[in-house]
């Protein structure tokens, strides 16, 4: 076996936080050192080996021509009709995620240095197994194998806030573990309903996601009534649990309190990486499998995006828990991506994949930095600290790097990805929505805007009160006794550096990011984009398009691959 | 080198310095101004010659050549086949040159690309050389401050930020650097941060902003979908068709090019609404007075000389999108010329002398606002004038208000020192000579520039005077064909054609019938009763300051003295231009053919409104005994007095209250917009709480209750669910099974 094969490379990347997880339980019993020691050191390997093999990717001919990277298909469960298949591999919608998991998974250890005092074997042995769930669910290409994953990111969760967090983690916990169970068991539902409505019409019981997609584009699920709405009703089935994950709302309140009461590192992996899931799952199964459902429910989704960024933003300006407030900005920029991956609009939804890093480097960064004002102050009420700048230079200068990255000021990340959402739906709004439509379109897209004022009004807020004016730390801060260094300590500098070198850099040069997940993105969205502008024909804008594309999609009918190396063109005109 | 690497020089230098400043800060220590110093030392000498390259090239003379030099550095993002133009759309129609592929699906792409034009290398010399002055000034001003080295890394990095606004070719990135400014703006404000009102403030400002900010950021993004670009400049695609930009030679040329209508006028308010923004035009002004809580060499560069009139940078940048839309226009001059007057009335009743000369920018911005939205390039180029003359000026009296409240020992109150002139003679001389220019008074810099923003108002007001004056030369400019008489409508009847382009509709005419003499008359009326009211403010500050007995407050100690020389030398640099400038760019009118360069004043709707320059003397001698009025009527009140007396009680009676609140309209925003959306944010948490929230806890209880018979096995119960959620599942799927 070829130990650097790009396939055996991904394996070993998945599999090292796990053989980790596994030396920890051995060492666990030489003392806290080597147990922290030990998860560094796997943590730090698996991103370097993850990101030497994100940059093999960049550079290999399977990127340039948009098919999977690394692909193991190994025969899992198969007996009978059924093949379920360990099927891994990266393609450009999961290059990013992978190695941000791979990224925040480092920064979540580093943070717990200090802050996990007890139990702290079963601490980073489960943030490892969490580590290689999130791994696995962006690189699995087998609808049973991405579930697996999916669910088991859900365990480790739970136990991390149920055992380390804070006074009501056991209603937190179980909250989190009802809410997204309920949600990740109706998906699981639809998946299936797709995987034997594909198996009705080919004959054999797949459960590549690939043979899916080509699958579901030649033998649409039915949308009328002879179908008995199937479509319909496999897409809220996605809907529902996608959309607990990401969460739109309303289905967010779990998230508040679970990361209020969740460890730090707990909250750094579930801000990061888990929410972009719920995103994913419709990127990679409802929008290219579901094209006219998706595009049936666009405009709604669209304005529960834009609904939920103002509510977000307005919910969070009231808040006194600092923890509480980012865990509602965290609801709100959700809401832009929702709204942009909804907009259908090639500049929004390719906006919409890069804010999902975006929002997994500042929110990871600033939930980081609140757990450690939490270490030296134990407190986050916001009413109760003050003048922190004074005592902490550089986590505040960190903190307001963070803020600037969150509320969109260019130069950094968030403002890209903000940037290309907005202009992407205003787009829609302008030239590709029914004129009945226009109206309502338009009025979203502004409060999308209108959102951007709010998010620099409460974190703006948040700022002045922690970190500027007068001091006003605890009592227990103020005598001279304790006026040792209360600024960043190595490890906590460590964690945060690489995110902010990301933030920099995503916004200096943000092409470097953009483009290799752009064709893959292009591609899955095409269905979907064309079913809506079907949608919107009869009052539509788009006099190039063909009448010929209401009755049948020829480009959807072809093969995802081929699809690729169209002419832009030819997608709509036949 | 090219001019175009020379270019790159410009912010490249102050970015090193400020980088240099936070790597190395902390071991240069007390020497911690020398990147910053040295940095832009080195790009105010690189903007300097790039002005006289600028000029050479457009060969200067009555008919100069557009020019624009532009250079992309990298690609900063591209989005592949984003738009399809519509038939018909002005994207589509972008004049001549393009290729027969207009309606194909074309890029969004934004490269980082700087532009050289007349107009960029006057801003770049103003940004560079007063901001030299402040960081040699700050030396003195700041030498004791803990925050010294993150002071020169801030400034450094505003210049940087700054030049890069200026320079940027592309709509998207003034976008990036308009909050890249506003974010140093921020930092500088809050420089003290320690202090609950410098962080305040320092909030206060990124917000307003941002509100304005919501303006660009919609406007930018109708830009694109109008004109399927955000480039200035034209591009060349690989295919070899140009690619019209905005602002860019192919469109210029085109009469049809640019959009009036609903959505013309919408992109031009929404601009404008960004523009009031940062420049602190009504209704966004209320920012720029609290700013005063930074350090006093910060509101000089950035809350005086230079942030500030980004705003009027915008505008005449994008002045052939406004000759499209007469409506937008005159909101302009309505919007400038009422905010000179509210502020100047304002800043009569102020006691702290950096609120006076807050009140007073707000005001001299203002009055640019008034000369742009004239829209004739008399107009733009006295705005920009104007805006060169009062950054000099400005300048000088911010450094000079510094110079006083750092020998008075930080205290700024007018009404607790006085009779300054023998202790600080220096800070006194260059004082009155700043405030002699901002009066308006011959033969200051200030004199000139607000005469030609009178003359171009005057000539909206009673056009047939000027076209009598003019209009032999105006036959040089226009087109065979046209009278003299329409002169001042061609720029609005290529519109008119354009309109059926932008679903025409009566909103936008709603704002072009305020474009009429009468309207312009009570706006030039307006103009001249805030020169008088600006002589009366300033010199009531230099009255209440430097006449009279010496006082002195005790938090000066003892020795209250003329500031350090490093500080006195930037106000007797100041100080030249402050009296020389308006004469020698007015005589020789060097400026306004330079500007005329700029390829956005090119456009065929601003060129016909060209006019010789001429002295008018009538204008002159109104806006001199305005201005001498109100020198008299100051003099009156506070020669040789220290406090306001009763008379200023007298004068204004019950309108003292009234403008000391300034207006109440921070109480108002207050209760009309803060108040409320804290009350909607209070109810939509108590929604979350008590609605979504409970609905879910409702739900939650159900198999809780139903799993209270297992609550025995505490831990058990997940696993359980994990369990009773599998067995479920594959129950489902053998019956789907079955039924498929």
């Amino acid at each position: 076996m070829n130990l650097l094969a790009p396939s055996t490379h991904l394996l070993l990347v998945i599999l090292m936080p796990l053989v980790g997880a596994g030396i920890i339980w051995l060492v666990g019993g030489r003392g806290v050192d080597a147990v922290r020691r030990c998860a560094v050191t796997t943590a730090v390997l698996t991103l370097l080996a993850a990101g030497w093999l994100v940059l093999r990717y960049l550079g290999s001919d399977e990127a340039a021509a948009g098919q999977p990277y690394g692909m193991v298909s190994v025969p899992w469960l198969t007996g009978g009709m059924f093949d379920i298949r360990l099927s891994i591999g990266l393609d450009g919608l999961s290059l990013w995620l992978f190695g941000l998991s791979a990224l925040l998974s480092l920064t979540a250890i580093l943070v717990s240095w200090e802050a996990i005092t007890e139990r702290v074997v079963g601490f980073y042995v489960l943030l490892l197994v969490l580590e290689t769930a999130m791994l696995g669910v962006f690189a699995a290409r087998d609808i049973i194998l991405f579930y697996v994953f999916f669910e088991f990111t859900l365990v480790p969760l739970f136990f991390l806030i149920g055992i380390w967090g804070h006074d009501e983690r056991r209603r937190a916990a179980v909250t989190f573990f009802i809410y997204t169970l309920a949600g990740s068991v109706l998906a699981f539902l639809g998946l299936v309903t797709i995987v034997l409505w594909n198996a009705s019409h080919t004959g054999s019981v797949t459960f590549d996601i690939d043979l899916l997609t080509a699958g579901l584009a030649a033998h649409p699920l039915p949308m009328d009534a002879e179908g008995g709405y199937l479509q319909w009703l496999v897409f809220a089935a996605l809907l529902v649990g996608f959309a607990v994950k990401v969460p739109i709302v309303p289905f967010h309140t779990w998230l508040p309190l679970a990361h209020v009461e969740a460890p730090t590192g707990g909250s750094v992996d579930l801000a990061g990486v888990l929410l972009k899931i719920g995103i994913y799952g419709f990127l990679r199964f409802s929008l290219p499998m579901l094209p006219d459902a998706t595009a049936a429910f666009a405009p709604w989704l669209f304005a529960l995006g834009a609904i939920g960024i103002v509510y977000g933003a307005l919910v969070a300006l009231v808040q006194q828990d600092l923890k509480r407030l980012i865990a509602y900005s965290s609801v709100s920029h959700m809401g832009y991506i929702v709204m942009g991956l909804f907009a259908l609009e090639p500049v929004a939804v390719e906006g919409a994949n890069l804010q999902l890093i975006n929002h997994g480097l500042s929110s990871a960064g600033l939930f980081a930095l609140v757990g450690m004002l939490y270490e030296r102050f134990h407190t986050r009420s916001i009413s109760s600290l003050g003048g922190v700048a004074t005592r902490a230079p550089w986590l505040t200068v960190l903190f307001i790097l963070f803020t600037f990255s969150s509320i969109g000021l260019p130069g950094l990340n968030g403002f890209v990805g903000e940037f290309m959402i907005l202009a992407g739906s205003f787009q829609r709004a302008w030239t590709g929505v029914a004129s009945s439509l226009e109206q309502q379109y338009l009025l979203f897209a502004a409060l999308g805007v209108i959102g951007v004022v709010l998010g620099a009004w409460y974190m703006l807020w948040a700022v002045e009160r922690v970190f500027f004016g007068a001091s006003r730390l605890p009592p227990s801060h103020q005598t001279d006794a304790h006026a040792e260094s209360l600024d960043l300590r190595w490890h906590e500098l460590a964690a945060l550096a690489p995110l902010a070198v990301f933030a920099l850099w995503i916004g200096l040069t943000p092409n470097t990011f953009l483009q290799p997940p752009a064709e893959t993105v292009r591609r899955l969205t095409r269905p979907a984009s064309i079913a809506f502008a079907d949608l919107m024909q009869p009052a539509g804008h788009r006099p190039s398009d063909n009448q010929t594309l209401t009755t049948e999609h020829p480009a959807a009918l072809q093969p995802a691959a081929t699809l690729a190396t169209l002419p832009p063109s030819a997608s709509t005109t036949p | 080198m090219s001019p175009s690497q020379l270019l790159i020089l410009v912010p490249l230098l102050p970015l090193l310095a400020a980088l240099a400043t936070v790597i190395a800060g902390r071991r240069l220590g007390s020497r911690a101004h020398l990147p910053a110093v040295f940095g832009i030392a080195a790009a105010a000498i690189v903007a300097v010659s790039l002005v006289i390259t600028t000029a050479r090239s457009s060969g200067g003379g009555e008919n100069p050549r557009p020019v624009d030099m532009v250079t992309t550095l990298w690609e900063w993002a591209t989005v592949a086949d984003a738009y399809e133009p519509e038939a018909g759309s002005p994207a589509a129609v972008p004049g001549t040159a393009i290729g027969a592929d207009a309606h194909a699906a074309r890029p969004l792409s934004i490269a980082v690309a700087l532009r050289l034009d007349p107009l960029t290398a006057t801003m770049l010399a103003i940004i560079t050389g007063v901001g030299l002055l402040v960081a040699v000034y700050s030396i003195g001003y700041m030498h004791d401050d803990p925050g010294y080295p993150r002071f020169f890394a801030l400034v450094a990095m505003f210049v940087f930020s700054m030049s890069m606004l200026v320079a940027a070719s592309n709509f998207l990135l003034v976008y990036v650097f308009w909050e890249a400014v506003g974010a140093c703006s921020y930092l500088l404000i809050g420089f003290w941060f320690s202090k609950p009102e410098a962080a305040r403030a320092a909030k206060k400002a990124f917000l307003v902003n941002r509100v304005g900010d919501f303006g660009l950021a919609i406007g930018v993004f109708l830009l694109w979908l109008t004109y399927g670009t955000l480039d200035f400049h034209d591009t060349l695609s690989p295919d070899g068709t140009i690619l019209p930009g905005i602002l860019g030679q192919t469109r210029l040329a085109d009469v049809s090019g640019y959009v009036g209508g609903l959505v013309g006028t919408a992109i031009c308010l929404l601009l404008l609404l960004a523009a009031c923004g940062k420049s602190a035009q009504l209704p966004l002004h209320v920012w720029l007075p609290d700013a005063m809580e930074g350090p006093t060499p910060a509101s000089a560069l950035i809350h005086a000389a230079t942030m500030v009139t980004a705003g009027i940078y915008l505008i005449a940048r994008c002045a052939p999108l406004y000759m499209a839309c007469p409506g937008a226009l005159v909101t302009v001059s309505i919007i400038g010329t009422t905010t000179a007057l509210v502020a100047a009335l304002i800043g009569t009743v102020q006691n702290d002398l950096k609120r006076v000369l807050a009140y007073s920018t707000i005001s001299q911005l203002g009055y640019m606002f008034a000369s742009l939205g004239t829209g004739t390039l008399l107009g733009f180029t006295a705005a920009i004038f104007h805006l060169l003359t009062h950054a000099f000026f400005k300048a000088l009296l911010f450094l000079g208000a510094g110079s006083v409240m750092h020998s008075m020992g930080g205290v700024i109150d007018m009404r607790r020192f006085g009779g300054l002139r023998k202790l600080m003679p220096i800070t006194a001389v260059t004082f009155l000579i700043g405030s002699l220019a901002l009066a308006g008074i011959a033969p200051f810099a200030g004199f000139f520039s607000k005469d030609e923003i009178l003359a171009s108002l005057h000539s909206k007001g009673w056009p047939d005077a000027h076209h009598a004056a003019t209009g032999e030369h105006h036959a040089l400019l226009t087109t065979p064909g046209l009278t003299g008489q329409t002169i001042h409508d061609v720029g609005y009847r290529g519109v008119s054609a354009q309109s059926d382009h932008a679903l025409s509709s009566s909103a936008a005419t709603g704002l072009d019938a305020l474009n009429q003499p009468f309207v312009w008359q009570l706006l030039f009326w307006m103009a001249l009763i805030t020169a008088g009211l600006t002589a009366f403010y300033t010199f009531r500050a230099v009255f209440m300051t430097f006449t009279g007995p010496l006082r002195v407050p005790e938090e000066a100690g003892h020795h209250a003295h003329e500031s350090p020389p490093v500080m006195t030398l930037p106000l007797l640099i100041l100080a030249v231009p402050a009296t020389l400038a308006g004469l020698v760019l007015f005589s020789t009118e060097s400026l306004s053919h330079f500007l005329a360069a700029t390829p956005s004043f090119t456009a065929p709707s601003v060129l016909e409104t060209a006019t010789p320059a001429v002295f008018h003397w009538d204008l002159a001698i109104q806006g001199t005994l305005a201005a001498a009025l109100g020198i008299v009527l100051a003099a009156v009140g506070h020669l040789g007095r220290r406090s306001d007396g009763p008379q200023m009680e007298r004068w204004l009676g019950p309108f003292r209250p009234f403008l000391e609140h300034r207006m109440f309209i921070d109480q108002l925003y207050v209760g009309l917009i803060v108040k409320p959306l804290e009350a909607i944010a209070f109810l939509a948490a108590m929604f979350d709480r008590a609605f979504i929230d409970g609905i879910v806890r409702g739900v939650a209880w159900l198999p809780v209750a139903t799993g209270a018979v297992v609550r025995r096995l505490q831990s058990g119960m997940v696993q359980r669910y994990a369990l009773a959620g599998v067995i479920g599942v594959l129950a489902i799927i053998v019956i789907l099974a079955w039924r498929l």
